[in-house]
């Protein structure tokens, strides 16, 4: 792993780390309701301060807490056209299929590629420190899944184009 | 890409069941490919030693020849290539462009007839290639024209003293093709500039802008997303056999990346479903274990000889049974 990007997942740990303390909060609206303060917004005092970690422009992790849950955004890596394409592609595969991760957003956050939703019942059933390996971990996967696709995307370009021009030899 | 082989391996199969079957058989088969090509087989009982092929393609460019049949100069190729076992039929069937009698009672070693059924077979690409050196011919010495081969994908032929360039707009669906496209005409234009080993196939380039031998084009023809891939296509490549061979493959460019964008498509996904899986199963695998641990741990405490004890228990002191004790026990309706 490239000393940028540990450092870029360590701070990213640490932050959930810090932020990931959760309760059981009921609705303060809706009587007998208990919701994700982070989607409502409704009462400011149920909210902390977003934290965004950014490794640069194109890079970057927002993590939004509350009370009852947190909301982390993540804006993938994208170098040229074909990764933009690849990474869209990629992640609205995984976006559709949210069900089988628990955690995840079926959209994400408006500017960013991915975003998960943790309540304080996903707190109680899973292990806190198992939630924070499985983003960390699925933020390198995604970084990984992208170059390798691009590399066999390019790799196949060049064996069906050499492959073409062999048929006039 | 087998696919893209210029016999017709339906015809091969035909011909060679016709030549092996012991009692003559008869066989009246339409067959279609590539969408527009169409052949009808004909062999009867009474007359089972020739076989009637007939064949109809489209016309690679309307305003070149707006008669209809086949020039002569394809009549021509066709009889010099098929003379040992075939001979044209004038008029053609009706509604076919070309009819051949086929006799392969000539040859008499088995090997023969195979080589004979193959070469049948690429009678398409025979007809096409011919087709094209006779448009190539009536352009003169320099010009540009319009070919149609796939309805919906035109593309240019352009002639110098020189060369001939053959220019494909390049039209595509979504995003997801053009950067798949793009990244096989940028190794394309690189295999063919760098390495040594493909300096006898023909140059490619890829541009975003129209080249200049477009000007004076319909806007509509230029308006593409893809941009310009165009071929110089010297002497070398279209001497002898070798003309059939290379306009094969020119006229079939534009399915063939159609052809390799479908099947990275297809790579794509399925690489994201396994990857998927994976980080799924990991996910579970982490969470079960950790429930696992926690079900083992609130699981009730094990004593050997517990149960015994407590069966032996009841036996000694019977329980009262509370359930009798309470429908005894009645409300009584006030007055």
């Amino acid at each position: 792993m490239a000393n940028t990007l540990r450092l870029y997942l360590t701070c990213i740990r640490n932050t959930l780390e810090a932020a990931m303390c959760l309760q059981n909060f009921p609705c303060q609206e809706v009587e007998r309701h208990n919701k994700p303060e982070v989607e409502l917004k409704t009462s400011p005092e149920l909210l902390l301060n977003p934290v965004l970690i950014c490794r640069n422009e194109a890079e970057k992790c927002l993590i939004e807490t509350s009370i009852n849950s947190i909301r982390i955004s993540m804006k993938v890596k994208q170098a040229d056209e074909l990764e933009n394409i690849l990474a869209k592609k990629f992640l609205r595969f995984l976006s559709m299929r949210a069900e089988a991760f628990q955690v995840l957003r079926r959209k994400p956050v408006q500017g960013y590629d991915i975003s998960f939703l943790i309540t304080n019942y996903h707190c109680e059933d899973m292990h806190k420190h198992k939630l924070i390996d499985f983003i960390v971990q699925f933020m390198e996967d995604i970084d990984k899944e992208i170059s390798e696709l691009k590399l066999s995307v390019n790799t196949r370009g060049r064996l069906v184009a050499t492959e073409f021009l062999k048929q006039f030899i | 890409m087998a696919f893209f082989s210029s016999g017709s391996r339906a015809l091969v199969e035909i011909l060679t069941t016709l030549q092996s079957a012991e009692r003559p058989m008869p066989v009246d088969h339409t067959l279609f490919e590539f969408g527009s090509i169409r052949y009808h087989l004909l062999a009867s009982m009474t007359d089972s030693e020739n076989v009637y092929l007939s064949i109809s393609t489209p016309s690679l460019s309307y305003e070149a020849s707006p008669s209809s049949g086949l020039p002569e100069i394809t009549l021509q190729e066709t009889r010099k290539m098929y003379h040992k076992f075939a001979e044209i039929i004038e008029p053609p069937k009706e509604g076919y462009a070309l009819t051949l009698k086929l006799n392969f009672s000539g040859l008499i070693r088995p090997k023969d007839r195979i080589k004979a059924i193959n070469k049948i077979s690429l009678l398409q690409s025979v007809i096409l290639s011919s087709q094209l050196k006779d448009m190539l011919g009536s352009l003169g010495s320099s010009g540009t024209m319009k070919l149609v081969y796939n309805q919906r994908d035109p593309f240019f032929v352009s002639k110098t003293p020189a060369k001939i360039n053959a220019i494909f707009p390049m039209r595509f669906r979504d995003d997801t093709d053009l950067a798949i496209a793009s990244s096989f005409f940028q190794e394309l234009e690189d295999l063919g500039s760098e390495s040594s080993s493909f300096s006898r196939a023909p140059r490619c380039s890829w541009s975003p802008i129209p080249p200049p031998e477009l000007r004076g084009e319909y806007v509509h023809h230029l308006t593409t997303n893809g941009g310009f891939v165009s071929f110089d296509i010297l002497a070398r490549h279209v001497k002898g056999r070798r003309a059939a061979r290379t306009a094969w493959i020119l006229l079939n460019f534009q399915s063939y990346v159609k052809y390799h964008i479908k099947c990275t498509r297809g790579h794509i996904q399925s690489r994201m479903r396994k990857r998927l899986e994976i980080m799924t199963e990991k996910l579970q695998k982490g969470f079960k274990a950790f429930i696992d641990k926690i079900k083992r741990l609130r699981l009730r405490i094990r004593v050997k000889g517990l149960d015994r004890f407590r069966r032996q228990y009841f036996q000694c002191f019977a329980v009262p049974k509370l359930t009798m004790a309470q429908k005894e026990h009645k409300y009584q309706k006030l007055e």
